[in-house]
């Protein structure tokens, strides 16, 4: 008697099991097909869809990520496949995006892509280029890639600057510039009182006027008085505006007395490692689960996109930190300093060549003094500005 | 007798249901994680020994150069790495004992050390880290590359180094270096 309960208990039990992943599957939803083909020159990635795709395309090293913009859920059926050039899909969920991520087996590949209406169809073709050629084609291939797109709208979400680019101002460079700190946060302060976060606005002030004197160009800043703006926040803003260049302002501080002189950074990451991370993020988050994508990874995939955001211009931020640390090094005659990479906040979320400047040492009397002298301040502006405009007219003309 | 039976059914299919329930959603949660969440420590064979040292090497600030500098210390040999690294922390804190500069508010108290399976050391530091920093760049990243070194240099348990402050994660020390993921250490930074 109690064996056939026990048994009529399971039975329960295992219909009521395919019952629920029956109601699991079965959810009429959205859906996108990815699969793979190889052409004797090319691998092709067709991505059917059961709506219209509103979406974007971004090219990473070995990875392309196509941005998918909707807030209504799909779900993401894959065919196995074998490719030469496409290694595996990955994929990851945000508000009111997707991101697809194909990672390819070689870095040197080029793209290419059309869409069909109906029904809903992107195709992408991936072509692998010779290791000479790779860098210049790629260059170019973004460049024409950013004339083709529409503004958009400004958002907050750091992945609208990654999709952009505006060419409304037609050669005119849009330059944000950062004072570091500000409001409640003083950010160094110097022996005799001196705080960073105002030093770094009077530089900021006069480096705006140099080159809206100087140069044809839209000049933003991430604060004209004395305010609180989150690191976040300062990147977005430069993202929204579509920056060319972001230049944060600040002074430096050191446990050691004698430290002096100016320093200029750029974002480092240990870039395998960073990778690896990203992937495995969405390897591990597949469509399939998406109903239980918890607050906590929401926050992941936003700073996998602030993290993404920057590194694509990790060259020409070390190109345009270089150039400015050359003029103020002539400046301030130190030579002993130079480049410098660091994980800073601030530049990571920013989708331009972006640097951050440390003018010099407000922990140091003597060059705390100098940072407080009108004369000096316009000085470091125009050093700056000089650093700039030498990198726009070596690399960044139109 | 049949109530009872079509009542006891129904307990076992809820309780079924809420298996399944939870087979589904537990699958969703594992396969997440958020980098600060529950660090496992590490377990470690503990036979107990004479008391024995070991030395290790710390790095701190000199006014010679912008690079870290090592001193040895010894510390108490204990059969736990964790313990071990509790102890490296709080001499880096302590300061130098050759007169080198200690990259550190006086202040700050290590509050504890976490070590996980895969090798990142969580250390978590007092409030007095934030609020007594010299918050500069430079400042910075002496403090966290003086931690970070210190750590994975004497450890081979310890691959990288993840701040964290009253027991939180906090965005950087003073405006200016991302906290919100784990450090490698950089041997650039080493003098010699």
């Amino acid at each position: 008697m109690a064996h056939r309960k026990k048994r009529s208990a399971l039975l329960a039990g295992i219909v009521l099991f395919f019952l629920l992943t029956g109601v699991f599957v079965s959810q009429t939803q959205p859906f996108i097909k990815l699969s793979v083909k190889d052409y004797p020159t090319l691998s092709r990635v067709i991505i059917d869809s059961s709506f219209q795709l509103s979406f974007d395309i971004e090219k990473s090293s070995s990875l392309l990520m196509v941005n998918i913009r909707t807030d209504v859920p799909f779900r993401i059926q894959r065919e196995a496949f074998e490719s030469r050039m496409i290694k595996s899909f990955g994929w990851s969920k945000g508000k009111d995006f997707y991101i697809l991520a194909i990672r390819t087996k070689i870095r040197n590949f080029s793209y290419d892509y059309f869409t069909l209406s109906d029904p809903p169809k992107l195709v992408i073709d991936f072509t692998q280029i010779a290791k000479e050629e790779s860098e210049a084609r790629d260059s170019l291939r973004e460049k024409e890639a950013l004339r083709e797109k529409v503004p958009q709208p400004s958002t907050a979400s750091p992945s609208s600057r990654i999709r952009t680019r505006s060419s409304s101002l037609q050669g005119m460079k849009t330059i944000v510039i950062d004072p570091g700190h500000g409001g409640l946060e003083p950010g160094a302060k110097g022996r005799f009182g001196t705080l960073e976060k105002n030093v770094a606005l009077e530089i900021a002030l006069k480096l705006r006027a140099v080159i809206e004197r100087n140069f044809p160009s839209r000049v933003v800043l991430t604060r004209d008085k004395d305010l609180d703006v989150s690191l976040e926040n300062r990147a977005a803003l430069a993202n929204n505006n579509k920056a060319d260049f972001f230049i944060s302002i600040h002074t430096n501080s050191s446990f050691r007395k004698d430290a002096r002189g100016s320093e200029t950074y750029f974002l480092s990451r240990d870039a395998t490692d960073e990778e690896a991370r990203r992937l495995a993020f969405m390897e591990n988050n597949p469509t399939e689960f998406e109903e239980g994508i918890t607050r906590e990874s929401e926050d992941e995939i936003q700073m996998i996109l602030w993290d993404m955001a920057q590194s694509a211009y990790l060259k020409q931020s070390s190109l345009l930190a270089e150039s400015i640390q050359k003029e103020l090094n002539s400046l301030l005659r130190t030579s002993n300093r130079g480049i410098k990479q660091a994980p800073f906040t601030v530049l990571a979320g920013v989708a331009c060549p972006a640097v951050l400047v440390e003018v010099a040492f407000i922990s140091n009397p003597r060059e705390e003094r100098s940072l407080t002298r009108e004369g000096f301040q316009v000085n470091v502006a125009q050093a700056i500005y000089r650093g700039l405009v030498n990198y726009i007219e070596l690399y960044s003309q139109k | 007798m049949d109530a009872k039976r079509i009542a006891l059914l129904a307990v076992l299919l809820t309780i079924l249901a809420i298996v399944v329930v939870i087979f589904f959603r537990s699958g969703v949660m594992e396969k997440i994680k958020p980098p600060g969440e529950a660090p496992l420590p590490v377990l470690e064979p503990s036979p107990p020994g004479p008391v024995q040292t070991r030395k290790i090497v710390l790095f701190f600030l000199s006014e010679a150069d912008t690079l870290l500098h090592p001193e040895e210390r010894e510390i108490t040999a204990s059969s736990s790495i964790v313990r071990q690294a509790k102890q490296a922390v709080e001499e880096l804190i302590k300061g130098s004992k050759k007169g080198y500069i200690s990259p550190f508010p006086p202040e700050t108290k290590l509050r504890e050390l976490f070590l996980t399976r895969d090798g990142v050391a969580y250390v978590d530091f007092s409030e007095e880290i934030v609020e007594k920093h010299l918050s500069g760049s430079s400042a910075e990243i002496s403090t966290i590359f003086s931690v970070v070194n210190s750590l994975a240099y004497n450890f081979e348990a310890i691959k990288k180094v993840f701040i964290l402050i009253e027991g939180q994660e906090r965005e950087t020390l003073g405006g200016h270096i991302n906290l919100s993921r784990p450090f490698l250490p950089l041997y650039d930074l080493i003098a010699n």
